[in-house]
Order: C-alpha cells, then structure tokens, then sequence
C-alpha cells in the first residue's frame, strides 16, 4: 500500500534526525559555520518524534558546561534555564538501614562549576536558539526508515500518519514524506530505531565491543521546606542492588523545594526476576531519600535508557552521506554519569565535518572519516579514553568494578588496552539456572517487591499517569514482537521477564483458559527502550509510532 | 468567505494538575499546553469550508504569550493569518473577559462566520462562542455537528439530548460553536510548517479595563472515598445479603 502513495518529498543540505542536545547542538553549529563563511546559506532540517522539542527528553542531569561554552558563550545572558549550580557533592554507599559517606569525593563526582538542569527546559532553550537562526524544527515527525542508494544514506523517510490499529489508512492519512539530504546526521538517541538499523546493515560495531546498557528511572519531587539545600547532588551505590548488579542512585536539589529523585540499574542484571522500578521504590524507601522526600509530592515520572559501555563499544560513526552522534553512537561516561556535554560536543563535531563535505561536494564515508580524526583529537576522547573499560570491569562484580574504576582514575587508564564485555541482556539467566538449581525460592513477583503506599511509592501505572504519556489509540501497535516465543519459550525460561523491565506497564500477561496471552498496553509507552534491549530472545523491536506520541517531560 | 476561528490554549490533559497556593486555579508552572481539542474541530470545520466556499481562515486567540503556540500550529495547518489578543493575566480568565478581548480584536474584520470549540477543557463554560455572538451582534447556534452553506445563508445540524438532532437555518454573518468529533482532524505537514513561518501574527494589545465578572472562590478534587463492604456468610448467605444491600441501601435494583 505505503509503495505506491505520492509521497511529499524535501531536499536539504542537511537532515538531523532527532533534536535533542546532539541534534541541537549540531544543528546550532553549522549556522554558526555558515555565519563565519558566508555564501550560499545551507538548508538544514531537524526532525523530532515529539509533539514539542524537549518533551521527550530526561535526564538526570548535571550539566557539565564546557561543550555549551564554546557553543554559545553568551548562555547566562541568553538565559539558559539552568536550575542551580552544584554547591555540595556527597556520595554514600548504601545499607539497607544505614549509610557510610565517603570521606573524600573522588574526581569524576566532583561537579564544581556544573550545574543541575531540567534536560526538557534545556533542550526547549536550545531549540529556541536553533529556531532564532531560521532553521526548520519539525516535531511531530519520526524518522521511519533510512532512504539509500545503494549503499550510501540519502536520507529519511518519516512515518505515515493517519493509519487505523488495522493497519488501514483512515479519512486524515497522511503519508510519511522523503527527505533528501547531502548529509544526514542520526541523534535519534539511546537504542535510535535508525542507527540500529544502520549498525546492523553496515556492521558498524565490528572489531567494537558490544554496547552495553542502563535504565534510568526518575521522578520529579517538590518536598516540604528545609529538606535540603539547593545545588546539593547526591551520589548513592550499594543498597538496594546487590554485588552481581550495577547501577546506583541520585537525588539533586533544586531551588523552590524541587528535587530530582532517580535510580539507574544496569541493564546486564543476572536475576530474571529483577525489577528496575522495584529498585528505585526501595531507593525511595531508604532514610537518606524518604527523609528528604516523604512528605511532598511526587510531580512526573519518567525512565529512559542511557548507553554505558562507553569509548571501546562506540560504533563508527560515519558512513556514505551520514553521521552518528550523541547516545545514538554511546558518547556517554558512565563513570561520571554524564553524557550531555558530549552529546552536544559529537554534534558539533559532526556539523563540522558535515559542513565542509557538503561545501566539498563530498559525503563520501572517506571524507566523513574526519568526524572520527576530530572526536579522537577533542576533550571526548580524552574523557572517555581512560575510563573506557570501568563498565566492562563491573561486569565482573562491584568490587572489581570498583577496584578498576580507582586505578583507572589514579592511572588516567594505562591498565589494559580493552577489557572485553558482553552485550548486557546476555547476562541473564533463566529461572531454572539463577532459582531452582541453587535451591533458591523463586520469588511470587519480582524480587523484593513493594507494596505501593502512593506516598512514596507508587506502582508503574500510576506513575505512567505522571510521565504525560500520550498516543492516539487508533494506530498500530508500534512495538513488533514475535508473540510466539513469549509463552513457549521465554515464559518458561524467564517468567516473562519483559513485565519487570518494562517501567511503564506496557507488558501485561493475561491468563485465560488457553494459557497465558501477551497484551501490550503500547499506548503506556515512555520511549524508554528498555525492552528492544533487554528482552533476551530479541523479538521485540521497538518502532516509532505516529509521530507526535510519546511522554510530556515537563521540568523533567 | 471570510472565516474566523477562536482557538484557547489550555493546559494537557494527561497529566496530574496541582493547585496553586489560594487553591483558586492549577499551579500553572508545572503545566504543558496545548490546543483546546473542541477548537481543533472547529478549525478543522473552518479549512473544510474555506476550502468548498473559497476565502480565508483566521484563527484569534486571547491568552499569555505563551499562547502563540497553539496559533503556529493552527498556521500550519492551513489557517491564513493569525490575531493574538496578548495579555499574560488573560490564560484563567472567564468568558466575559475573554470575548471582550476578542471581540475588540475581531469587529472591525467584519467576519462572515465565527467558529469557536463547543467548550474549554479547562474551564468548559461553553460560554466564549455565546458570549461572543452577543458582542459582535451575531446570531450563533451551538452544539453543531453539521454545516451547510449556501448563498449567504446556513444550514446547521444540532445535537440535542437523546440521540435527537435539531436542523437550524440562519443567515450570515453567524456564530457556531462546534462539537468534537464533527470531522477527522488533518495533520500539519513539512510544507505546512515552513509556510506557517512567513505567516503573519497579528498582535494586539487587549482592551483597558477588563475586569473579571467572576470568581473563583475554592477548587477541590474529587474526593476519594474508598467505601468497600464486605459481606460474610457462605455464598447463598452472602449474595442474599448482597442482593438486599443492591435493593435497599444503593437502590441499583
């Protein structure tokens, strides 16, 4: 049906897919580019899948501020919306009923001169500023699937609008358009539908090690007066992950009694009955955190994944006529839990190399090469250089992990050139081998689960109600799963572990007389891409659905 | 035929509001905005008739700054030229001030048909289309679920309770205020948006003098009663009482 529709087509000089810090930032910089030159100005497009730039962005985020410097000087008289900066930095390691302080704050924690910011705010102010140098932001608009010729990227088709939950166009279909463009540069984040496809059609991870991946899950507090001062961040490992399990907790302050309460959990647990958001409720119910928050009000949630495998699993990230930035390519430093600067550092990068091949009449891969030569001579690669086995090194347990992490800190890297990892899903194991061979209890839902108290704690629906989430119901299911293999294989092996990972309830199974029936409640989807990572048979995809669908991160 | 449609942003629906301190309106900064959904029908009734009938669309909004966005995406979806009436005290007003302010906006562009939403999502007084009629000394018809134009003159279908429709014939110039779900909304295309920007924006100041006709004394949520019974016995002995408590006390037999 969609091959045979007259489609609307646009040529640009250059498409961005995805605006985020990356795409942003990207974006900003080949108008400044231009600026400096002069000539014929470039057209420049940036697709975003949500209904507004920022709505579909969240982060912890401290924000360090070198990339943003150099990018716009003038942030504090542009009024950046940075919420406050880092006063105090503590880290604990957790108990369950108590805390030990570290005694110093090692480097990578140190956030002097950062600054804890709102991501959605952010982005929102840096689309502003993208919009103010005449550039075209459409949000709304998903990128669908990558246009070739032969082998080289030509552009991005965005998705058809309009279709029914049958599949059939509807009275307002609107088919996807065709954007051509001399170069496209992918920042369609963490586990990008199209940089997914780009990696295996190309095998950009060859001679790289596999990504590995994290959930992030977050919400938004107001607390009572006086809890805590604002510009305190708050670093936490330990309780409630156990050794085999990465990951930890953060809570930053903010003026006006907000504050960000958040938990990250390696996506490389061995439990298959391991819960990411049962995690976080028990981060919650720990006295550091439910002495800061009990009492106030949780205001929106929302979860998404970040990339952690850092420097020797990013893909490379250029081909015929395209870039790969930001999370899409894994420019994220686990060890100091940042990546936006980065993010918005590779766009800048990309803008560079983008714009002399289009002036050059060139996007050959040979000449998109120099993305690559001015990541490994930036501030990037000698962040990420030598931490960039610590993640790896946690696969091996938290006191390896932690020991490595010291002696890549006090060494700047020198000890082993590539520490090999796994792709994180592979790490877990089946019920058979993780409970009943080790005469272990298997447990009646997910391990260490908690009642809600919708105080403190809330069960993943009604948080779901405060991500903003919306879709149109009338569209197909936009996550593609081979059903056949959840109730003859991976239920029996993992009781259906796609239930716990997800944060947002869009995994339910049904048991009816026949037997159990995988429902997805798609419409609950924050985007977070969690399942097309973790699920361990691989059979879901996850595809955009009709563009303008998705959470509303407000302040998130 | 020169259309005008009246379009209020208001806050999301998904989403959990929080009131603000004197507990009289939602605390507006954790708020995201959009459309009002009615008003998205009744531009979407506008585009169709423009585009049967020839002429203009021209969608007028009363609110903050911040409004501005629900007139873009109007533009981008085919509406001609944009009013904004701004007035950053003018997002929770009632519908006396905010027909006066568009209403001051609007007279001298003479329009021939004036569309607004049924109601707001936020406030849903369903007044703004009415109240606006009186000002601009239009008739008006409300609750429309068809239109008909023909030679200066329409035909409207009302919805009415109980399934029952009423058809209305009236002359032009007119004010309707539209039902949600009178047609299938269009999406804004790439075209759409880039056109959207050499659009114009009209801004006005609103009129001096406003003052609200009403007041918001209290808001409230609804309050959760959790009022479960449990009933003991065996089965028999149980649903008997069940059934006697249906009958009796809720009176739902």
């Amino acid at each position: 049906m969609t091959s045979t529709v007259e489609r609307e087509t646009l040529d640009v000089d250059v498409l961005i897919v995805g605006g985020g810090p990356a795409g942003l930032s990207a974006a900003l910089k080949l108008s400044q580019l231009q600026k400096r030159t002069g000539g014929e100005p470039l057209s420049i497009a940036v697709l975003e899948k949500a209904r507004e730039t920022g709505a579909h962005m969240m982060s912890g985020a401290v924000l360090d501020v070198s990339a943003l410097k150099e990018l716009v000087p003038d942030f504090l008289d542009r009024q950046a919306p940075l919420a406050s900066e880092v006063h105090e930095d503590h880290i604990y390691f957790l108990t369950p009923g108590g805390k030990l302080r570290f005694p110093i704050t090692p480097a990578p924690f140190r956030n002097h001169g950062n600054y804890i910011i709102s991501l959605n705010r952010f982005v929102k102010w840096l689309s502003e500023q993208v919009e103010a140098e005449g550039i075209d932001i459409f949000s709304g608009f998903a990128g669908r699937e990558v246009l070739y010729d032969g082998d080289r990227v030509i552009g991005v088709r965005t998705g058809d609008r309009g279709i029914d939950k049958h599949g059939q166009p509807r009275d307002n279909f609107e088919p996807g358009v065709d954007i051509h463009a001399k170069v496209t540069i992918f920042a369609d984040g963490v586990r990008g539908n199209l940089t997914k496809e780009l990696q295996r059609r190309f095998q950009l991870g060859a001679g790289r090690e596999p990504q590995s991946f994290a959930i992030g899950i977050k919400e938004l507090w107001e607390v009572p007066a006086g809890r805590i001062r604002p510009g305190t961040v708050i670093h936490t490992m330990g309780y409630p992950l156990n050794t085999e399990e990465f990951g930890g907790g953060f809570v930053y302050a903010m003026p006006d009694n907000r504050v960000f309460v958040g938990f990250v959990s390696g996506l490389d647990y061995v439990d298959p009955m391991f819960d990411p958001h049962v995690a976080f409720q028990r981060f919650k119910l720990h006295p550091l955190v439910r002495g800061i928050i009990e009492g106030g009000q949780m205001i929106r949630y929302g979860a998404k994944a970040l990339p952690e495998g850092g420097w020797n699993t990013i893909p490379r990230p250029y081909l015929d006529g395209a870039l790969i930035v930001g999370d899409a390519a894994g420019f994220m430093n686990s060890m100091r839990l940042k990546g936006i600067h980065l993010a918005m550092r590779s766009g800048m990068l990309a803008a560079d190399a983008a714009f002399e091949a289009v002036n050059a009449g060139d996007a050959s891969a040979a000449r998109l090469k120099r993305y690559e030569t001015l990541i490994n001579a930036s501030p990037i690669r000698k962040e990420l250089y030598p931490v960039r086995n610590v993640h790896q090194a946690f696969g091996h347990g938290f006191v390896a992990g932690f020991l490595y992490a010291g002696i890549a800190m006090v060494t700047n890297g020198w000890w082993f050139d590539r520490m090999t990892g796994h792709a994180g899903q592979d790490r877990i194991q089946t019920i058979a081998r993780y409970y009943t061979r080790r005469g272990r209890q298997v447990p009646e839902g997910a391990t260490q689960a908690v009642k809600p108290d919708r105080q403190v704690t809330f069960d993943k629906l009604t948080n779901v109600h405060y991500s903003g989430t919306r879709h149109d119901e009338d569209q197909p299911v936009h996550l593609l799963v081979h059903t056949e293999v959840c109730e003859s294989i991976c239920g029996p092996e993992y009781n259906y572990p796609c239930q716990r990972f997800c944060p947002a309830n869009v995994y339910e199974i049904v048991t009816e007389a026949v037997g159990n029936r995988l429902q997805i409640n798609a419409s609950n989807c924050v985007h977070c891409k969690t399942c097309d990572i973790m699920d361990p048979y691989q059979v879901i995809t996850w595809v955009p659905p009709e563009g303008g669908g998705g959470p509303q991160y407000d302040g998130m | 035929m020169k259309i005008a449609v009246c379009i209020k942003q208001v806050p999301t629906r998904e989403w959990q509001p929080r009131l603000n301190d004197t507990k009289t309106w939602i605390r507006d900064q954790d708020a995201s905005y959009e459309m009002n959904e009615p008003d998205a029908y009744a531009l979407e009734e506008g585009l169709r008739l423009k585009e049967k009938h020839g002429g203009e669309v021209v969608v007028c909004s009363a609110g903050p700054a911040r409004a501005a966005q629900v007139l873009r995406e109007a533009l981008a979806r085919g509406a001609d030229r944009a009013i904004h009436v701004e007035d950053e005290q003018i997002g929770a007003a009632d519908a006396f001030v905010v027909t006066e302010a568009l209403a001051a906006a609007m007279r001298e562009e003479q329009f021939d048909l004036v569309l607004t939403g049924l109601q707001s999502d936020d406030q849903g007084f369903a007044q703004t289309g009415v109240i606006l009629a009186e000002r601009l000394g239009m008739p008006h018809a409300t609750i429309i679920m068809e239109v008909q134009a023909a030679d200066g003159r329409l035909r409207v279908k009302r919805e009415l309770e109980g399934g029952w429709f009423q058809w209305i014939a009236m002359s032009l110039p007119a004010v309707l205020t539209i039902q949600s779900g009178i047609n299938q909304l269009r999406y804004a295309t790439l075209k759409g948006i880039m056109a959207a920007k050499k659009k114009e924006i009209r801004k006005v100041a609103a009129p001096a003098g406003l003052s609200a006709r009403q007041r918001i004394l209290k808001l409230d949520f609804p309050e959760k009663g959790k009022k479960t019974q449990m009933i003991a016995g065996g089965p028999e002995e149980a649903a008997r009482e069940l059934v006697r408590r249906l009958r009796e006390e809720a009176r739902a037999l």
